[in-house]
């Protein structure tokens, strides 16, 4: 599902953000990306969804080689992949579900396909109850529901999370992480950099550690830190 | 439809966020697209009016009491070889006496005292199909002037010249300066956007995260771009057939012996070109300024 091959990225200070990464994930993974601040892990990210270009190495996601990918092509890629992020970016001045439809509308789709698939995916993150309320009436823990909803709802191949439950108190990020891990029950491929050792050494799945751009361990039910 | 309609809002919205910078921009279109038309419509007045005077551009050669017909023959047929002229009439002396007769018979206040022999001279008429060469030509027979045959050179090319002045600096100037207007009204609808795209870009980039193609987030843009066009076109038109009457008026006045005047024909044209260059100034200017953004 996604591969990387001798991946390294120089940013053009001279700093290798990543160096010589090897990484294979299959479809259905679900793992983790742990390592300090600066280690590569949101550096990873971007390349998998082409926000930035490999210097040197092959980036596949999904069948696709990202980096030979022309521009007019890099928006197919983005649908395949949902993407949440710790200060969840949602729109403030539209509804739970107007932010969740958006993600449909702007992708060229209408009418009462937006509807039905804007509820299924409030649905999947229990939000149907909150859909006309505004961000600012919802607690973190709901903003990233909705965040991930609106991931979700162009029922993407890949979800990547970075730092998901960063912003949130250690309940919430339960709340979040038992959601992310029924998205991956149900088929979908996840790959979530954190920083919470407590939930990857819980979950015991695979731990991909990265240290100075560099991959240091990859382990299958693997801990937070070896 | 939903797709539509999300384009046509945030268009709108773009537009009525930042009102000041908008309704600048939208002034700034209005008065290029008027000097547009200034320089349009003048510059159709002028083409009539050179028309018109072209067509009656004449020279008359007074041809010398003592010159042979076979002399002022040869003249004629040298004359009607050259590729400016268009037709050249020979009027003998007589001629000339009766058509002096004609007109003072038609005006009684014209009266003709009796006069000995004719004094008029034999002239040949020539008229020209390209008043450009009226200047060349009139010098050349002038310099031919008490040779023999030509006693004088009558001519009147200066009013021609001088339009033909005229619409060369009009134009030439007209240009530049629309050139320089079209710049600036260019610049700020790039900045407009620009503002717009600044104002939006929390949106853009989820737009972008989230899969929508580059022309889906252009669109809105693009389109409130057009929309600062189109309303400064809307001003501009408003001003230019409200200000016609009037200055039409004046011009006719002023413009008495010329029978120009620019037909519902041009009014279509004038705003169909008003319109064409406010729609294109303001989707380049927006087209510039997203793109620059989306290449970041």
């Amino acid at each position: 599902m996604i591969a990387l091959d001798d991946v390294s990225k120089r940013y053009p200070n001279g700093t290798f953000a990543l160096r010589d990464v090897d990484l294979r994930i299959d479809s259905g993974d679900f793992i983790f990306l742990v390592g300090a601040s600066g280690a590569g892990k949101s550096t990873l990210i971007r390349l998998l969804i082409r926000e930035e270009l490999a210097t040197t190495g092959r980036v596949v996601v999904d069948g696709e080689d990202v980096g030979r990918m022309p521009r007019s092509r890099v928006h197919r890629l983005r649908r395949k992949v949902g993407v949440v992020f710790q200060d969840f970016k949602l729109l403030p001045r539209k509804t739970v579900a107007e932010n969740v439809a958006f993600a449909l509308i702007v992708t060229g789709h209408e009418g009462r396909l937006v509807r039905e698939e804007t509820e299924r995916a409030l649905s999947l993150v229990g939000l149907t109850a909150r859909r006309d309320h505004f961000p600012s009436q919802l607690s973190g823990g709901e903003q990233q529901r909705t965040a991930i909803a609106r991931a979700l709802v162009n029922r993407p191949r890949i979800l990547i999370a970075d730092e998901p439950t960063g912003n949130l108190d250690p309940v919430t990020s339960w709340e979040i992480i038992k959601l992310l891990t029924r998205i991956n029950d149900l088929g979908t491929t996840l790959v979530m950099a954190t920083h919470n050792a407590e939930i990857v050494n819980a979950l015991r799945r695979r731990v991909v550690h990265l240290d100075h751009g560099m991959v240091v361990r990859d382990e299958r039910e693997g801990l937070y830190a070896a | 439809m939903r797709r539509v309609a999300y384009v046509l809002s945030a268009a709108g919205q773009g537009f009525w966020r930042n009102p000041v910078m908008s309704l600048a921009s939208t002034f700034t279109v209005t008065l290029m697209l008027l000097l547009f038309a200034f320089f349009l419509t003048t510059d159709r007045g002028l083409q009539a009016a050179v028309g018109v005077l072209e067509s009656k551009v004449e020279i008359a050669l007074f041809i010398d009491d003592n010159a042979k017909v076979s002399e002022v023959l040869a003249l004629k047929a040298r004359i009607e070889a050259d590729p400016a002229v268009s037709r050249v009439d020979y009027v003998t002396k007589e001629q000339a006496l009766k058509r002096l007769q004609d007109i003072a018979d038609r005006r009684k206040d014209f009266v003709l005292a009796n006069i000995d022999g004719n004094p008029l001279p034999a002239s040949l008429e020539v008229k020209l199909s390209d008043a450009r060469q009226a200047k060349r030509f009139g010098d050349e027979l002038r310099a031919e002037v008490g040779g023999g045959v030509i006693a004088d050179v009558i001519d009147n090319p200066q009013v021609v010249d001088q339009l033909l002045t005229i619409t060369r600096v009009l134009s030439v100037g007209g240009v530049a300066i629309l050139a320089m207007m079209l710049f600036v009204a260019l610049f700020v609808i790039v900045n407009t956007i620009r503002i717009a795209v600044h104002a939006r870009r929390d949106e853009i980039e989820i737009m972008q995260l989230v899969g929508a193609s580059d022309a889906f987030v252009r669109w809105p843009f693009i389109l409130e771009g057009m929309l600062v066009g189109t309303l400064g076109a809307v001003v501009a038109l408003s001003i230019v057939f409200a200000a016609a009457g009037p200055v039409t008026g004046a011009m006719l006045d002023f413009l008495v012996t010329l029978p120009i005047s620019l037909g519902p024909e041009f009014a279509f044209q004038l705003a169909a070109s008003v319109l064409g260059v406010a729609l294109l100034v303001g989707a380049g200017g927006a087209t510039l300024s997203v793109r620059a953004h989306l290449a970041k």
